[in-house]
């Protein structure tokens, strides 16, 4: 189990947004017992599908077996297939291999767009970064939703 | 073959008794059954397809009860109205009439205007409106000012300053353009005064059905005053009357139209004809588009891109009452509906009162102005911002809303009923309520309260 520092600052701000401190808690410990996450410097960008979210968290991994969360943030549609890759990015997988940005299908109540992404040609993977997800989609979603009430 | 599906009460279109009322299906039709005691048996469509119309009542909200009352004999809805404690929803609009005289004399007009008698109150009686709105219903207030003819008062930006000082958060102008086609300036003072938006009448592209709707030929006229709201910046919402024999074979090209004046358009509101105030006919079945009828006739016309799956209830007023579709157009001019039956029904129904009065306030601010995308993403493709940034701007609501007459009556819908008219003694009637009138011309409210505030002709 890795070490988690929730910060008070970033607990109110995850609050905010929805996210329970232990949807931060388990989406790091996945993150560590796959490896499946992203580096850049000391900073680690992990994601996780819970419910109908994807949660995803970005924590400073410089202490060994800690990690102190610097934000955390969520969307509601789900990520696709990735459209096209361009250039590399800072980010790195565990393994060292380079993580690139581009362009990947982003659905949500059956309306399928593209938008950009931080995407892992190797896998298929990809992650969404914080300005995208708090404006554009959260806008988006909240959209949708208003306008089924 | 006949199968009992509901009974209510409602009105005998003869003599306004309340009556009871049982619900049927026929050959997949909806119909209302009513017997009066001294009038016999009356049957009237009021839907088509069986499964559709049951299938409404899961949209169906939790009630909102009114704030406050202003009438507190209950058990006789709708004899007895101001609301009372029978009344479920409580106001979401409210129709304030400043006169019941206009510059045109339609052969169909639901206020009889210019009949009867002078309904033009004062600055103090329309005070006094403004106060009841006040003191019996909860911010935010969406008022429609509506009449007759708004606009024939030389002194309505004095009335909309004075709602507008009083607290009255929304004030939309119900009016034919006549005036504000060729008097600019007015239209100006009226926007500075404080009107939101104009509920425009505009029954279709073609002058010969304003000489069936209007008496003469007033499409010009409807065209210049859209032109004009478009140099003000006045935001428009087009109210089309449809009726069978006249434009229902027309209602496509009203929203293509539509479309091609967005943003100042900014929806469509198709409101089936109803045979109450004045009419021309004693209504037969086929007289009459129920809310089916329109909305199939939208998609056929629209060649599917909106569908009939396109349109849900507000869930505020009864579930039979309306339906609306919210769209984005796009930069080619399609729609991208943004409403659809697949997504199901509202999680949360206890608040849909709130929301829809904060929708209608709200239209066109629905999008945080600050959400700037373009200075916050790469530059790339973000279809999702694109998308996002197109909605604050480019976006269509097309609606329909089947009004009640003598015929169609239903209690239960009056008294789910979220939009009232507000009268000069302190009361709050639902607008359909208000103004059913009998077969001889009768009304329960509308004539009896506006000619005691009138000066006799």
């Amino acid at each position: 189990m890795v070490k988690i520092t929730i910060p008070a600052e970033v607990k109110e701000l995850i609050a905010k947004r929805g996210i329970k401190e232990s949807d931060v808690n388990d989406v790091i410990n996945t993150a560590a017992a796959t490896k499946r996450y992203i580096k850049k410097g000391n900073d680690g960008l992990a994601k996780k599908v819970i419910g109908g979210l994807t949660v995803y968290v970005v924590s400073d991994l410089s202490g060994k077996g800690t990690a102190v969360v610097k934000t955390a943030y969520a969307h509601k549609m789900s990520l696709g297939k990735i459209v096209n890759v361009m250039s590399e990015t800072d980010w790195k997988t565990p393994d060292g291999r380079p993580i690139a940005q581009g362009h990947v299908e982003m659905e949500y109540m059956t309306v399928k767009r593209n938008g950009p992404a931080l995407v892992d040609p190797a896998t298929g993977d990809s992650w969404v970064e914080e300005y995208l997800a708090t404006k554009t989609l959260a806008v988006a979603e909240g959209l949708f939703e208003k306008k089924r009430a | 073959m006949s199968k009992v599906i509901g009974h209510t009460n409602g009105l005998c279109p003869r003599c306004l008794r309340t009556i009871p009322v049982t619900k049927v299906v026929e050959d997949d039709k909806v119909y209302l059954v009513k017997e009066c005691p001294e009038h016999g048996p009356e049957k009237v469509l009021i839907w088509r397809g069986e499964a559709d119309y049951l299938d409404m009542d899961r949209y169906a909200a939790v009630h909102s009860k009114p704030a406050r009352i202003a009438v507190q004999e209950k058990d006789n809805c709708p004899q007895i109205c101001g609301l009372c404690p029978d009344h479920v929803q409580h106001t979401c609009l409210v129709v304030m009439e400043v006169t019941n005289g206009c510059n045109l004399k339609c052969p169909v007009c639901f206020a009889s205007s210019n009949q009867f008698y002078r309904f033009n109150p004062s600055l103090e009686v329309i005070r006094g409106m403004y106060q009841t709105m006040l003191d019996y219903i909860e911010h935010p207030i969406v008022v429609q000012i509506s009449g007759g003819e708004p606009t024939i008062r030389d002194d309505l930006p004095e009335i909309v300053r004075m709602g507008k000082e009083m607290g009255i958060d929304h004030i939309e102008l119900n009016t034919n353009g006549i005036r504000l086609a060729e008097d600019i300036g007015f239209l100006r003072r009226l926007k500075e005064a404080g009107v939101d938006e104009l509920y425009f009448s505009f029954d279709g592209l073609h002058g010969d059905i304003y000489k069936q709707t209007c008496g003469r030929d007033i499409l010009a006229q409807k065209l210049r005053c859209i032109e004009n709201c478009a140099e003000v910046g006045m935001g428009i919402t087009l109210v089309c009357v449809v009726s069978p024999n006249i434009n229902l074979d027309r209602v496509g090209e009203v929203i293509e139209f539509a479309k091609s004046k967005v943003p100042t358009i900014k929806g469509v509101h198709f409101q089936p004809i109803s045979y109450f105030g004045r009419f021309p006919i004693s209504p037969k079945d086929s007289d009459r588009v129920t809310i089916p009828d329109l909305l199939r006739a939208i998609e056929d016309q629209t060649k599917g891109e909106l569908r009939m799956d396109n349109f849900i209830p507000t869930s505020c007023s009864n579930v039979h009452c309306d339906a609306k579709s919210m769209s984005v157009v796009m930069e080619d001019g399609s729609l991208f509906p943004l409403t659809s039956r697949a997504f199901g029904p509202p999680k949360d129904t206890t608040t849909v009162a709130n929301k829809t009065r904060r929708e209608i306030a709200d239209l066109w601010r629905f999008i945080d102005d600050s959400v700037i995308f373009k200075e916050e993403d790469d530059g790339t493709m973000n279809e999702w911002g694109d998308f996002v940034d197109r909605a604050k701007t480019h976006y269509l609501t097309v609606s329909a809303m089947a009004f009640q007459d003598a015929w169609t009556s239903e209690t239960d819908r009056f008294r789910n009923c979220c939009i009232h008219t507000v009268t000069p003694d302190g009361k709050l009637i639902p607008f359909c309520l208000f103004n059913i009138n009998s077969m001889d011309g009768r009304t329960l409210y509308r004539h009896e309260m506006w000619s005691k505030f009138s000066e006799n002709r």
